[in-house]
């Protein structure tokens, strides 16, 4: 009698598996109106709670509730100053918690994708996504406060200024080697820092002409712009106008012929 | 953050308010990517190429197609005049008076803002005729559409008072509130609440939270305690794992 529940039991397995694969690979036929079926529980347990536990591969998809709707409202996003109320084990938790959210939210973009349909409320990606930057940094805070009290650095890679063989400087990322650098001939070879030849001065004379040359386009557009607008509006905030053309120098501005509109100034 | 923002400046607060979108969603649906290296190649940086050419606002919104289609069009525009205002003074909700057009003198309430272009959408007024839908059999169907109005020359806000057009001010108060006060009769226009509005509720604090929220206390609950350790130290002390290996000697070059 015991061998025969087994079986019995081993064969209910079987079935339930079957069943899974059978779910998987319709769900993959995107000719049909409805892809989504229904899931079938393949832990008993799920029947007794009230909360089914999932640990299936229906865990990547939404809940089928939500599968018709236009629109789905959630809330906003982490901030900054509310995850750093929490302890390092939460945001553990939380941040798998978010993984697993941003995994269900890509495959559903791409299941109504497929469907040519509109993906409800597309931003629900973007708060995740805004909220698991935000922990990131939170993370980093901590260790960065750690190692500046142990040991004086930030503990984060390290990073050098340096100039490539065109005379251009540039953050230089260093790296971790098992040898030190004067028996490291390859690194030698492949990072080459520093200029020169009249070649390479004749580019930074013609670059830096070109660096001047927007700055001062852009000065003067500025000033023509400003003058244009003390022109049209007689009531001009020069508060706000200096806050958004820093470059302008207003007095000058002020005395230009182009400055003068159909009306009396006081 | 992103390099749309830094170029060009952001969008402003007032016009996103309402859509309740975050800012991450806004720049990635509005800029224009001309390569992206693709999806699942590890041999690829994750690199990408944006069309660094300066955005175009109009009465569409950036979340909209009919702005990346405007925007998607190669076309030179003409720098529009634009008047810098340090504190805008227009929100959702408020009554303004028209002072130009054919609504000349009549009164309405702000139905939508447009801070980029100094603009704002009066409900009902200003209006011109659209016809859909015309054909040789069919006169088309006539629908009435709301113009954008210049915030600084072409409307006024309205005195509660004696509910007549004025110029404002914003002052302090002595409990030190940021307020608009009437030039005419020196009261204070208050904010309506209409202003705090979004499309997915009335007002933040009749907030319905929804099966995937965090609840207020959840949030607000301190539970960080401060070690001498760092975050995967900790971790690795609450999951009992042990490391006990001495790393070899390594050099940063």
């Amino acid at each position: 009698m015991a061998t025969f529940t087994k079986i019995v039991q081993i064969s209910r397995a079987v079935n339930n598996v079957t069943k899974l694969f059978t779910n998987l690979v319709l769900s993959q036929n995107s000719g049909r109106s409805s892809t989504f079926i229904q899931r079938i529980p393949t832990f008993p347990c799920g029947l007794i709670h009230t909360t089914s536990k999932r640990n299936d591969l229906m865990e990547f998809f939404d809940d089928p509730k939500n599968w018709d709707k236009d629109k789905i409202r959630v809330g906003r996003s982490w901030r900054k100053d509310e995850l750093r109320l929490k302890s390092n084990e939460e945001l553990h938790k939380l941040w798998y918690v978010l993984l697993k959210e941003r995994n269900m939210l890509l495959t559903m973009e791409e299941i109504y994708k497929r469907e040519h349909k509109y993906f409800p409320n597309p931003e629900r990606i973007d708060k995740v996504e805004d909220s698991m930057a935000n922990l990131e940094s939170v993370v980093r805070e901590r260790n960065k406060a750690y190692y500046m009290l142990e040991t004086g650095t930030t503990g984060e890679r390290p990073v050098t200024l340096k100039y490539n063989p065109l005379g251009l400087r540039y953050r230089y990322r260093l790296r971790q080697y098992s040898k030190p650098k004067h028996a490291n001939p390859k690194w030698h070879k492949t990072h080459k820092f520093g200029y020169g030849g009249c070649a390479v001065f004749k580019f930074l004379r013609l670059y830096r002409e070109k660096l001047w040359n927007e700055k001062r386009k852009s000065r003067n557009r500025q000033m023509n712009r400003v003058a244009t607008l003390m022109r049209i509006f007689p009531n001009l905030d020069m508060e706000a106008v200096k806050e958004q053309y820093p470059l302008v120098d207003i007095e000058k501005v002020k005395k230009l012929r182009k400055t003068d509109g159909h009306f009396v100034r006081d | 953050m992103r390099l749309i923002t830094t170029l060009f400046g952001k969008l402003g607060e007032w016009s996103k308010k309402y859509a309740n979108l975050p800012d991450r969603y806004i720049d990635r649906i509005s800029e224009r990517v001309l390569w992206k290296s693709p999806p699942g190649k590890p041999q690829y940086l994750n690199r990408k190429i944006v069309a660094n050419r300066k955005l175009y606002y109009s009465i569409h919104r950036p979340w909209t197609t009919h702005f990346q289609f405007q925007n998607w069009v190669l076309k030179r525009r003409q720098w529009y005049p634009l008047e810098p205002i340090k504190d805008w003074s227009f929100f959702r909700g408020d009554r303004v008076e028209v002072l130009v057009g054919p609504d000349k003198g009549k009164q309405g309430i702000v139905h939508d803002i447009i801070q980029e272009r100094n603009w704002i959408i009066v409900q009902g007024l200003n209006t011109k005729v659209v016809i859909y839908d015309k054909r040789k059999n069919f006169p088309g169907i006539c629908r009435r559409m709301e113009l954008p109005l210049l915030v600084n020359v072409q409307v006024k806000l309205v005195d509660p008072f004696d509910l007549k057009a004025t110029s404002i001010e914003w002052r302090y108060t002595e409990q030190g509130e940021h307020v608009r006060v009437s030039l005419r009769t020196g009261r204070i226009i208050p904010i309506p609440v209409t202003s705090k509005e979004t499309i997915d509720y009335k007002s933040p604090d009749i907030y319905v939270e929804r099966a995937k929220d965090t609840t207020v206390d959840d949030v607000k609950e301190l539970t960080f305690e401060a070690k001498l350790k760092t975050f995967e130290m900790d971790i690795m002390d609450k999951m009992e794992i042990k490391e006990d290996r001495i790393p070899r000697k390594s050099y940063w070059y």
